[in-house]
């Protein structure tokens, strides 16, 4: 595996003082130089181009990743789970509804299921709810589906189209072959850097048939935002930082000129734009993955290297504000003061500037 | 007598060294000039490559390792892999430094053992044991290649 390739300067690369927490999703209209800003980690503050739609403006919460184990064995993640709930029930004005991104139990355990579901049960606002493929692999999806709904979903809400796509659930079978358990079907899933599981990730034929259909009647500049668990785009395919058919997703998604996408699963910062669609990468609640070796997206803006002594450190959940111009804006709550790095030393992938890394050996066939 | 007796004691000696060196002195020596066979070579690589197994299977919190081991590396649940897939973030090329949670001048090890006492609330290791080893063994074999820069934070 070769060093990643993210493109970084000497010394100082943080970003200009101003933008501590938020991601701004403006760069569409970036052209020459600027581009050559951002790939540099900068990011130029710039107002995106007003689409009036006469649209009201209003904010949404996300929370995502608690990774719950039942509360017996490890109690620090209820913790940080709790934590976000109460943040999300302080805010004022309080958001229009929350939506929550998946994993939020870490081996799909009923009982990590169902304390996950009386922890999310005290927000206060609507819930929507995509799964993670920890959530998924024990029983496939049938807790889940009882407890949830569906995982693929859609509705309106002030001017803005709101698409879940379930990007977990169509992973091509590795277990029957092989005579697995459940238990260790889901034990596969949940292992990151793990080989046996494959390509899992993806959107497939049948619900890239759906959201045509679901676009089709939506005009082709009006905002739609797409929750996902996977990020939208190829990062880093060995970890599953993508979705294997995320280029036939972007054919259907062409004509529309303001996606965003805010997916899970990540576990970091992470910004991207990949054609018309934007993408951000939302926190985990329960700990922080580092960045992949490469592809991290040019775009993006590190975050800090983390305190692995603080396991309050990294994490957090995030506060989405949609203009009434149509603006997506992101705020990550992480339960730190500063979110990106402002040197190289202790920027997440600035520190990671000299590593080469191998894929696993023991799951080798 | 004496004399004679120093004498004899001395021959003694002479003859016990020089029988120590052609016994095992020069095959020592030579060992390492010898070529190596290729079968050798492969021996020593297998070697090597089960100590990564291992330490692969301890990082991902394999449960039968840990038996097999006699380890508790994690009370939480968390594994090493969890934060650390790949290895990566490990920086096994920049130990031995000052680690500021530990605020020593450390090695990996150090820091292995810091890993599982903190963070993963687990049974710290005996520096010198089998496991430890094997945890080295899999965390460098996972970032061969990086550049040596020890010291570096």
């Amino acid at each position: 595996m070769k060093k990643h390739k993210t493109k970084e300067r000497e010394g100082d690369h943080g970003t200009p003082s101003g933008i501590t927490r938020r991601a701004f999703l403006s760069r569409s209209i970036l052209t020459g130089a600027a581009i050559g800003m951002a790939s540099q980690g900068f990011l130029p503050i710039l107002n995106t181009v007003d689409l009036a739609f006469g649209a009201e403006s209003f904010r949404f919460a996300w929370i995502s990743d608690t990774h719950l184990y039942p509360e017996t064995l490890n109690t620090r993640f209820v913790e940080k789970a709790t934590k976000a709930v109460n943040d999300v029930n302080a805010m004022k004005p309080e958001p229009d509804f929350l939506v929550f991104g998946g994993d939020l139990a870490q081996l799909g355990d009923p009982a990590e299921l169902d304390l996950g579901a009386e922890i999310l049960k005290k927000i206060n606002v609507k819930k929507h709810f995509s799964p993670g493929e920890h959530d998924w692999y024990l029983d496939m999806g049938e807790k889940w589906v009882k407890t949830f709904g569906k995982p693929t979903w859609t509705f309106d809400h002030k001017g803005t189209r709101f698409i879940g796509l379930d990007t977990i659930s169509r992973g091509p079978d590795y277990w029957s072959a092989k005579k697995m358990t459940p238990k260790e079907r889901m034990g596969h899933m949940a292992t990151l850097d793990g080989s046996v599981a494959g390509p899992w990730a993806g959107v497939g034929k049948d619900q890239l048939d759906w959201l045509s259909k679901i676009l089709s009647d939506w005009g082709k500049d009006k905002p739609v935002i797409i929750f996902s668990h996977n990020p939208l785009y190829e990062y880093y395919p060995p970890w599953n930082f993508w979705v294997r058919d995320w280029r036939d997703l972007h054919e259907v998604l062409r004509p529309y000129s303001n996606v965003t996408n805010i997916h899970g699963h990540t576990h970091q910062v992470l910004y991207n734009e990949i054609g018309k669609m934007r993408s951000i990468g939302m926190l985990a609640t329960s700990w922080t993955w580092p960045y992949a070796p490469e592809g991290v997206p040019v775009l993006t803006t590190p975050m800090v290297r983390v305190d692995p002594g603080d396991h309050f450190d990294g994490v957090g959940w995030g506060k989405i504000t949609v203009t009434a111009t149509g603006k997506t804006d992101h705020e990550y709550m992480m339960w730190r003061k500063d979110v990106y790095a402002q040197t190289q030393v202790d920027s997440g992938i600035g520190d990671n500037d000299n590593q080469i890394l191998s894929p696993r050996y023991a799951d080798r066939p | 007598m004496k004399k004679h007796t120093l004498f004899k004691l001395g021959t003694v000696a002479v003859l016990t060294g020089l029988s120590l060196f052609v016994l095992f002195g020069t095959d020592l020596v030579m060992a390492h000039k010898a070529k190596h066979t290729p079968e050798q070579l492969k021996a020593f690589e297998e070697v090597f490559m089960e100590q990564v197994k291992i330490g692969d299977l301890l990082f991902h919190g394999d449960a039968e390792t840990e038996k097999m081991m006699g380890t508790r590396l994690s009370r939480t649940g968390m594994a090493c892999a969890m934060c650390h897939p790949f290895a990566s973030d490990t920086h096994p090329q920049e130990f031995p430094k000052f680690q500021e949670q530990i605020n020593k001048f450390s090695t990996l090890r150090d820091m292995i053992n810091w890993c599982i006492e903190k963070p993963n609330e687990g049974e710290k290791l005996d520096p010198d044991s089998d496991a430890m080893k094997a945890l080295e063994a899999y965390i460098y074999w996972s970032n061969r290649g990086s550049k040596l820069t020890p010291g570096v934070h």
